[in-house]
Order: structure tokens, then C-alpha cells, then sequence
């Protein structure tokens, strides 16, 4: 990418002015929205509403028109129709804007005239050396900057994954989840039609952006697959990138001359060269959250050595079987550990001390549960832990032993505490704080866990 | 011809498709070992290459017009000798020159019985040149058990190609059987790679059957397409 595009894009993420044109009274309207969520986000930096008639809006003062404003504007989020917006691209041109960002559908997404009005568009724009974002997009968000360009007033928490999403409504779905989950944004876009800045583009300034340490995609479908995998693939050896591939069912082209022909354009064929550049392919948006969640809050395993450490078998034997399909393995503990967890439970417990170790009713206290992890994270062939808790009115959730044991050993530890999201708000928000991710389900964490394991293994990591 | 003239003259000639003989001469110019394939202009011919070849013959239908060999009754397999081959002839160009009257025939030594495999390359519309394989036959077809991977391949993608497929254990060796020559697969899959990604207007082609043996593997039929 070149250096001006990195620079343009740098000023849309972290803009020092940006002016909202299509704005009204009316909170129906998108315009109006646009307007509430910069000030809702806390943006900062000066906020221009353009309006040809009304005097102030939402306790801003209005513009008459770009050209009105009195100082640069770096940024301008249009809401106008598709058609005005190509002559508001024009104006904001003139005005020296930096990136538009262009709300309104109905271009290419809409045949022949679509398309001719979107090669207006992206021409307007080169004249002047703008980036479009979009068009036909919700916007893009920087919780960095208190920025939310989106017509979507939200406050989210700070955090370091980024998203780069091919669909508004599945970009929201992974933040709405995101938030749930405890886990915080930094930077997301909704990618739009991608008429001067590409799903890669993108990916190329998250991976140079230090506040970013993790990225998911979402992609439908582009035209420059193959810059996109070769440029992900690249950024995955320095930061985390997660790709949900929407397109499952293939619609096989029988017509096609030769046998290979017919079995392109498959989900399959995208999801396998992803995997060829060492992308983790996820498939569904909760997925999406989970992996993210793991790699933005624990360290990269050394290897792919699985520890367990529960007081109920189910949701361990379910973690031990998809792990398994996915590269993770549970190598059976060393001598000393065994003796270590002996020294816990006593000479002849009444539980198969095996990975994953089951501590039944002794693994109920967290006392106990502490001892264990410690013991187990201890063992040279574990390289990442899952604790088991399933949470009780009476009795105390092993939070702090479980800190503990993590800051000693340093390896990665997942918590895998069985409860609703509401009763373990508080211990999540404090182990969270501290690098282990908790889950609720046992699907999740296994989602958590192959993405770490995925990354290791990337990483020339040990393959037990 | 070396492989640059032989798609130079292809579409000098106004020609997309290939046939069967002139991709294997291209494939021998890249190295990829696949079953002679010599072009019969009459009866007499074919009787001629099948006594030189030697028996048993396979004969295909020979035409631009005809890509689906198979199909249309284009390929009589195992011919022992010049009366079979005779008959043949004559059964595949009376129903070949109904649908192109320059229709003509190859003549090719029978293949011995291997595990089958099919290689191809696809030009996709997002990924551009794409490299596939997959075990022949129903593995394909039903159960679309293929890998892709994008062009260049190297040596160690290709054989991770193979290794990923869910029937691999059919050429690893399973109930007594030998294991198949995979770095014979992986030779010829580096190879594809290699004149796709020189010859960019290659943009599809089919190797189908790639039979694999104990020691080696063979391609037994293919065909080229390239760019309108």
C-alpha cells in the first residue's frame, strides 16, 4: 500500500475535525444519528454539522456548507442520498478533506447505473486524492480516537481488537457479542463497497497500528481474494488474525468445461487457502468473539500441550474432543505432577488421575482447585491450562487462586466457568483485567483455546 | 515445440482448448510424466502406432469440439490387437465426425491399474490461479474431497495438499497395501504449479486421470483451456 494511503487512512481513524453532511432534526433520520454518535463516543476534536437552513443541532452550531467551516476538516461523514453524495465528495475535495466516508447504498450493489454513479464517485475522489469509506457501509469506529462514525450511537469499552467487517449487520452482531463478552474494541469498519480502500488495505494499517493485537474479518466475498490472503497472511505472523467467511453452501457451476472449473468458487476452496497462509478460519461470529477474546487476553502458548483441571467430566470431555479435531492435544501428566496432585488429594483418591484430571468433590473447594493448577501448569508438557468451575450460591469461585497461579508459571490459563454471563460479571471483569479469558460454555472455550493453540503451532510453537 | 510455442500456436490459431496429445506434449516439456499419446489420421495409422506402441491400445476420440471423451462413447480401453483396434476406429470416428467432421484418434499404451488421483488448476474469479487435487472417481465428484491451494505451490504445500485430503489413507497404504508414491504426487503438483504460474494464459486444466503407483505416478488423460 502506499504511504499516502497509510497517512489518509491514519487521518480517518484518528481525525482531528470531522464534518457530518446530511444531518437533520430528526432522529429518524440517519443524518441525525451520524451526529449523536460522535458526540455520544466522547469524540473530542471539533464535530462541523452542514445544514443549509437550520441555525444548531444537538448543541452544535450548524454550517451552511462545507465551505462555511472555518477551520480544516480531515474527515467528513456524508448520510446524503446517493446521488448528492458524489457532488458533497466533490465539495469536500475542494475543502481539502482528507477520507469521506459515504453512508448511502445504491451503487454498484445496483447494476449498470449503480455503478456508473460509483465510477463518478471513486473519480471525484482521485481527483483529490480522498479515500472513500464505502460507500454503502455503517461507518467505521476508533474507541482510541472516542471516535463512532457509524449512524449507530454506541459507547463501547477500549480494548485491542480491531474488525474489519465485509456487512454492517454481522460487524454489529460480533461487537454486540464482543461486549457481552467482556471483551473490548479498537477499531472496527464496515468495508462497504471497497471502491478505494480494500478489506487488505485495511488489514495493512491494523497490522501497523500498535494499539491493535488482534484482528477478525469478516468477508463475503471480494475481487482481490488473492492480495487479501497474501497480505493476512503476512500480518498473522505479527498479530492474530481471525477470518469468518460467510457462503457455505456451494452453488457448483455444472456447466463449467473442465471437472476442476466445477469445483471452484467453493466456501471449501476459500476456507483452505486461507489455511494455506496460516489464517484461523472461524465459522460463526460467536467463534468470531471467542477466538478474539483468547488471543487478545493471553499469552501464545509454546506449544499445544492441553491441561485440565475440573470437578465435573462433561464439559472437559467435550473440550477434549473438539480441541482434539482441532490440533490440541492432552498429554498424560509427569511423575512429579502426579505426586504433586497426590499431595492434594491424598495417597488413594477416589478419582482416575489422568489429563483431563477430575477432581470431583475436591475440586469444588477453591483451595484445592488452586493446588491442582499449580501443579498441573508446573508440568513441562502442559503449555496451556483450562480451569472448570461450575459456579455455586454457596461456594467460592477459585478467582484468585487461579491469578495466582497464572503470574507464577506464566502460561496461559482459560477459565471455563460454567454460569450466566450476569452471575460472573464480577470475577470476569478481574480475571479479564488479567489475562485470562472466562467463558460460560464449554464450545466457547474450546473456541478460546484452538485459537491460542492455532497460533502456536503458527509460530513454530512445540507440536506434541 | 517447447511449451511457449505450443500456446503460441494454439491461439494464433484461435484455439481455447487443447487437445489431449499437445497438453501431453506439454506436460513432457515440463517434465510431468504422462502416457504417450501419438495422432492417428486413418485406420491404417492407428493399427501402425498400436503395433509400435505395443498391446494392449487404448484409442481416444481426438477433436477440439469434444471434451468429454468418455461420455460420448470416445474411448475404447484395452485393445489387444489390430482387429480390435480396427473396430474401434472405425465405432469412435463415425460417431466423432457427426460432431466434427476433422475428428481424428490417438493411440496409447494401456495404463496399469494404480490408485487414481485428479490434479487440476482453475483460474477463480477472486483467487485467480488456484491448484486442486483430490482422489479420483466418487472421492471427487460425490464426495468432494479436494484440497486447493492457491499458485505457487511449493513442495511442502503440495504434500500438505495430500496429507489433508480425508481419503489419504488410500494412498498412505491401509489393509496391506503398499503405500503410493507420494513424492511422485508431489513432483507433478509442484510441476502444475510451475507452468501455471509461467504461463499465465493457461486457465484451466484437467489431469484426470493421474494414476499412482507403488514407485512413480502417470498422467493418463488431460486437457488445457486457456484465456478468452
Amino acid at each position: 500500500m502506499p504511504a499516502n494511503k497509510l497517512e489518509v487512512l491514519h487521518r480517518i481513524f484518528y481525525p482531528r475535525s470531522v464534518a457530518v453532511v446530511g444531518v437533520t432534526g430528526s432522529s429518524d433520520r440517519v443524518g441525525y444519528n451520524l451526529l449523536q454518535s460522535l458526540i455520544y463516543s466522547g469524540f473530542q476534536g471539533k464535530i462541523y454539522p452542514i445544514h443549509p437552513r437550520l441555525e444548531s443541532l444537538q448543541g452544535l452550531p450548524v454550517y451552511r456548507s462545507l465551505e462555511e467551516v472555518p477551520g480544516p476538516v480531515d474527515v467528513a461523514v456524508i448520510g446524503v442520498n446517493q446521488f448528492a453524495t458524489v457532488d458533497v465528495v466533490e465539495q469536500c475535495g475542494k475543502k481539502g478533506v482528507k477520507g469521506v466516508i459515504c453512508v448511502a447504498g445504491g451503487y454498484r450493489e445496483m447494476g449498470a447505473e449503480g455503478k456508473a454513479l460509483e465510477e463518478r464517485l471513486i473519480a471525484v475522489a482521485r481527483q483529490y486524492n480522498m479515500e472513500v469509506v464505502g460507500p454503502n457501509t455503517l461507518g467505521l469506529i476508533n474507541t482510541r480516537a472516542n471516535l463512532n462514525a457509524t449512524f449507530y450511537p454506541l459507547r463501547l469499552p477500549r480494548g485491542k481488537v480491531s474488525f474489519v467487517s465485509q456487512s454492517g449487520g454481522v460487524g454489529l452482531t460480533i461487537l454486540q457479542k464482543a461486549v457481552d463478552e467482556g471483551l473490548g474494541i479498537n477499531k472496527w469498519v464496515g468495508v462497504g463497497n471497497r471502491s478505494t480502500l480494500e478489506l487488505s488495505d485495511y488489514l495493512e494499517y491494523l497490522a501497523r497500528d500498535d494499539s491493535t493485537a488482534v484482528i477478525g474479518v469478516f468477508v463475503e466475498g471480494t475481487d482481490d481474494a488473492r492480495r487479501l490472503v497474501q497480505v493476512a497472511g503476512e500480518v498473522a505472523r505479527r498479530k492474530p488474525v481471525v477470518f469468518y467467511k460467510v457462503g457455505r453452501s456451494n452453488a457448483v457451476n455444472f456447466a463449467a468445461l473442465t471437472h476442476t472449473g466445477s469445483m471452484a468458487g467453493s466456501y471449501q476452496m476459500y476456507r483452505q487457502i486461507l489455511q494455506q497462509f496460516g489464517l484461523l478460519v472461524v465459522e460463526s461470529a460467536l467463534e468470531m468473539v471467542a477466538a478474539c477474546k483468547a488471543l487478545a487476553m493471553a499469552p501464545i502458548p509454546r506449544g499445544n500441550g492441553v491441561g485440565v483441571v475440573t470437578h465435573t467430566a462433561g464439559p472437559s470431555i467435550v473440550l477434549l474432543d473438539e480441541v482434539n479435531l482441532r490440533g490440541g492435544v492432552f498429554p498424560s501428566f509427569t511423575e512429579s505432577t502426579v505426586d504433586r496432585i497426590k499431595e492434594v488429594l491424598g495417597q488413594n483418591p477416589p478419582v482416575v488421575l489422568k489429563n483431563p484430571l477430575d477432581a470431583a468433590g475436591q475440586g469444588m473447594q477453591a483451595t484445592a482447585i488452586g493446588r491442582l493448577v499449580e501443579a498441573v501448569l508446573d508440568d513441562p508438557r502442559i503449555d496451556l491450562l483450562v480451569a472448570i468451575y461450575c459456579l455455586h450460591l454457596n461456594w467460592r469461585c477459585p478467582t484468585s487462586e487461579l491469578l495466582a497461579a497464572q503470574e507464577q508459571s506464566g502460561k496461559p490459563v482459560v477459565a471455563l466457568y460454567i454460569s450466566t454471563q450476569e452471575q460472573v460479571r464480577e470475577e470476569r471483569e478481574i480475571l479479564h483485567s488479567r489475562g485470562i479469558p472466562v467463558y460460560v460454555t464449554p464450545e466457547e472455550a474450546v473456541w478460546g483455546v484452538s485459537a491460542l493453540l492455532h497460533y502456536a503451532l503458527q509460530r513454530g510453537g512445540i507440536s506434541r | 515445440m517447447n511449451v511457449a510455442e505450443l500456446l503460441a500456436e494454439a491461439r494464433a490459431a484461435g484455439r481455447r482448448y487443447l487437445c489431449e496429445d499437445e497438453v501431453k506434449e506439454i506436460l513432457g516439456g515440463m517434465g510431468i510424466p504422462a502416457t504417450s499419446c501419438r495422432l492417428a489420421h486413418n485406420e491404417e495409422e492407428a493399427v501402425e502406432l498400436a503395433r509400435e506402441l505395443g498391446y494392449p491400445v487404448v484409442l481416444k476420440v481426438r477433436s477440439p469440439l469434444i471434451a468429454h471423451k468418455s461420455d460420448t462413447g470416445g474411448v475404447a480401453l484395452n485393445l489387444a490387437d489390430s482387429r480390435q483396434v480396427r473396430l474401434a476406429y472405425r465405432e469412435i470416428m463415425a460417431r466423432a465426425t457427426a460432431v466434427d467432421p476433422a475428428a481424428a484418434v490417438t493411440v496409447q499404451p494401456m495404463a496399469s491399474p494404480g490408485r487414481e488421483m485428479i490434479i487440476g488448476v482453475t483460474t477463480d474469479r477472486q483467487f485467480g490461479p488456484v491448484l486442486m487435487c483430490g482422489l479420483g472417481g466418487v472421492f471427487t465428484e460425490i464426495l468432494g474431497d479436494v484440497s486447493f491451494r492457491l499458485i505457487p505451490v511449493n513442495s511442502d504445500v503440495a504434500r500438505n495438499m495430500i496429507r489433508s485430503l480425508r481419503g489419504y489413507r488410500l494412498l498412505a497404504g491401509y489393509r496391506g497395501a503398499p503405500p503410493a508414491d507420494e513424492e511422485a504426487l508431489v513432483n507433478i503438483l509442484v510441476k502444475v504449479s510451475e507452468l501455471v504460474a509461467t504461463y499465465p494464459q493457461i486457465r484451466e486444466l484437467d489431469l484426470n486421470p493421474v494414476v499412482v503407483y507403488d514407485r512413480g505416478a502417470l498422467v493418463l488423460d488431460a486437457r488445457l483451456i486457456l484465456a478468452g
